[in-house]
């Protein structure tokens, strides 16, 4: 098949000029580079903020009582959570399921007290979903079967000024309004870094705060997905198997202010992304019609011989795509490098804002941020380099287009 | 046998160039005919129009009153589309500037033309059978800027003539070529007018090239002062 002069034509043209196509294509890439970079890092961000939260026992997916995500009210249960429990470890899709039972209650040692959220837990599972209990600092995590145990974090330890082996008096309200207490020895202390956290963490035994409330019903499922960038389709598909007493919520439900956050700085990038590429944008159209005003006696000759207005816009898309097409790997080239680098070593952000609490909304935040790198970067980059180039080619196009011949020969001699 | 039918007919003919506030008569009332086979020079004095008519003949351009109508399609009730239509498969130019595209070879010139054409098939081979009959074979494969002008003039001739044209119309074709490369190109489009039957229009100032004209036009003021259908052959 005969290689078409058009193209020959075309590819060869965007070369009279070799040092202004460089620069194009330099441009694109850049900004092509730059754009990849933003969209890797904010991507990352919000996998990191995703893996903030379900790290933090909150789960990627939660079963709670229908009604619990506008009343936030602990008292309220989830009947025959066994059963649901067993088919939901069952379900290809979820990888952990572990059980909460959750009682608001007042610890005391002596004279102090603190109030806390008693969280009852199952030992086998809790470590698997929440990576804030995985490692204990002093002492053990609680052994499957236990009771009287609790393991708190080492910011009550201290406003309690108790350690390993301590007893703690716990009291707490049951579902019928009276007044129930119970002796919990420490068996052991968490430090996470952040004393917020650390305020909040009391584990205990389901069966002790299954005592002291008086409900032997769990409060929740929390669930890890195989998926979790398939969050929406996990919870669609678990919707269907479960009984309308329950609802599937995720992370973003339950911390929809974290969500929001993403959601701005995703919106941000985006934004960003597109003035990037707009101001390339409008770099390569001048460029383009630069290059077009200095050809037109040659379109003119051609538009002389008979060449259609739709061949000249042909031509000039096909050099507008052969400067994306290059634009694009130089972008690839450049974009890829950076998120590599942000997706391996990351970004610290305690150089910036220093060491610190990098815990919000309970969730603990890693300050070293990392980027994503995949494959997905590389139509990402040919589609906004090839957008890019073909829109900024529109009017340098049209422009020839309308290159009347006669006067176009009859000017130029 | 060459057909005597007649491929242009100008019936007073003006054109009007408007500049701003500015009108510039360029063409008066021309009336003529153009039969086929002719080779026919249009001579006279720079701004007497002679371009502004090929423009015409050639569908570049519309009158501004009168009708001129090229191988029997009146121009001016041709939309731009058809004009094109017309200047692709019926019409070929030879510019006094060559105008060949500088990033495509010879070849590649003379190919274009069969590819706007909307020939997919063999087209490199016509473009090198073409090239062959106006003696640049060996140069093919050159791009404009590594042939020399008389040479750059023959792939123009080649161009015109690569879509079967029935008429070529040449502004001043020999006017940037010296002696020997002038009568190479004028005996090369003799010798297609001769045998392919192709007419020949040109404007020229060159003496030589009217001494090859079988009709001579002379326009003064964008009138035909002359019009010598009698010119003797100096060859």
């Amino acid at each position: 098949m005969t290689q078409s002069v058009s193209i020959r034509y075309a590819g060869r043209s965007l070369f009279r000029h070799v040092r202004r196509t460089i620069l194009s294509i330099v441009g694109i890439g850049v900004a092509c580079g730059l754009s990849l970079f933003m969209v890797a890092f904010v991507r990352g961000e919000g996998t990191m903020m995703l893996n903030a939260a379900a790290g933090s026992g909150i789960g990627h997916i939660r079963i709670v009582p229908a009604g619990w995500l506008n009343a936030r009210d602990n008292n309220l249960r989830i009947h025959q959570w066994q059963d649901m429990l067993i088919a939901l470890r069952r379900h290809p899709d979820v990888t952990i399921a572990a059980p909460h039972m959750r009682i608001e209650g007042l610890l005391a040692m002596g004279t102090r007290s603190i109030g806390v959220e008693l969280v009852g837990v199952d030992p086998n599972t809790e470590q698997a979903v929440n990576r804030l209990v995985r490692t204990v600092t002093e002492g053990r995590y609680l052994l499957p079967g236990e009771q009287g145990s609790t393991v708190i974090g080492q910011a009550i330890a201290e406003r309690l000024a108790v350690t390993v082996d301590d007893q703690l008096m716990v009291t707490a309200t049951d579902q019928h309004g009276q007044i129930a207490a119970a002796m919990l020895r420490i068996v052991g202390l968490i430090e996470i870094g952040s004393r917020d956290l650390e305020s909040t963490l009391c584990h205990v035994a389901m069966d002790d705060v299954a005592q002291l409330s008086g409900q032997s019903d769990a409060g929740d499922l929390t669930l890890m997905v195989r998926t979790p960038k398939q969050l929406d389709r996990v919870q669609a598909a678990l919707k269907t198997r479960l009984p309308v007493t329950v609802s599937v919520v995720t992370w973003k439900d339950i911390m929809p202010e974290m969500a929001s956050a993403v959601k701005i700085d995703e919106t941000w990038t985006r934004l960003i992304v597109s003035i990037i590429m707009i101001v390339a944008f409008l770099g390569i159209a001048s460029a383009q019609l630069a290059a077009v005003l200095e050809r037109r006696r040659e379109f003119a000759v051609l538009s002389a011989l008979g060449m259609k207005h739709g061949r000249l816009v042909y031509v000039m898309v096909v050099e507008g795509l052969i400067l994306g097409l290059l634009g694009g790997i130089t972008g690839l080239i450049l974009g890829s490098a950076a998120a590599y680098y942000v997706a391996t070593e990351g970004i610290d952000f305690t150089k910036f804002y220093g060491e610190g609490d990098w815990s919000m909304s309970n969730m603990l935040i890693d300050p070293v941020f990392y980027g994503e790198f995949g494959w997905w970067l590389i139509p990402l980059a040919f589609v906004l380099a090839l957008s890019a180039t073909l829109l900024s080619s529109i009017y340098p196009a049209w422009y020839a287009s309308r290159t009347d011949p006669a006067t176009a020969l009859r000017v130029d001699n | 046998m060459k057909s005597t039918d007649v491929v242009v007919s100008a019936d007073k003919v003006t054109k009007v160039y408007q500049t701003g506030q500015v009108q510039s008569r360029a063409l008066r009332g021309v009336t003529l005919d153009i039969q086929s086979g002719e080779f026919t020079a249009i001579v006279g004095p720079s701004g007497s129009g002679k371009t502004t008519l090929l423009n015409l003949m050639g569908a570049l351009d519309v009158a501004t009153e009168g009708t001129l109508t090229v191988l029997g399609s009146e121009l001016s009730a041709l939309s731009k589309r058809k004009r094109s239509d017309l200047r692709l498969h019926s019409l070929g130019f030879v510019f006094q500037a060559y105008n060949l595209v500088p990033v495509l070879t010879a070849r590649e010139n003379v190919e274009f033309v069969l590819e706007l054409q909307g020939i997919k098939l063999d087209r490199r081979r016509r473009a090198q059978a073409i090239l062959d009959q106006v003696g640049l074979t060996e140069f093919a494969d050159r791009r404009p800027n590594q042939l020399s002008g008389g040479q750059q003039q023959r792939v123009a001739v080649a161009r015109a003539v690569a879509s079967n044209p029935r008429l070529v119309l040449a502004d001043e074709p020999t006017a940037n070529l010296d002696g020997e490369n002038a009568e190479m190109l004028l005996e090369l489009m003799k010798d297609l007018n001769q045998k392919q039957d192709i007419t020949f229009v040109f404007s020229t100032h060159d003496p030589r090239v009217v001494a090859y004209a079988r009709r001579v036009l002379t326009l003064v003021d964008g009138r035909i002062e002359a019009d010598d259908t009698k010119h003797t052959l100096a060859k």
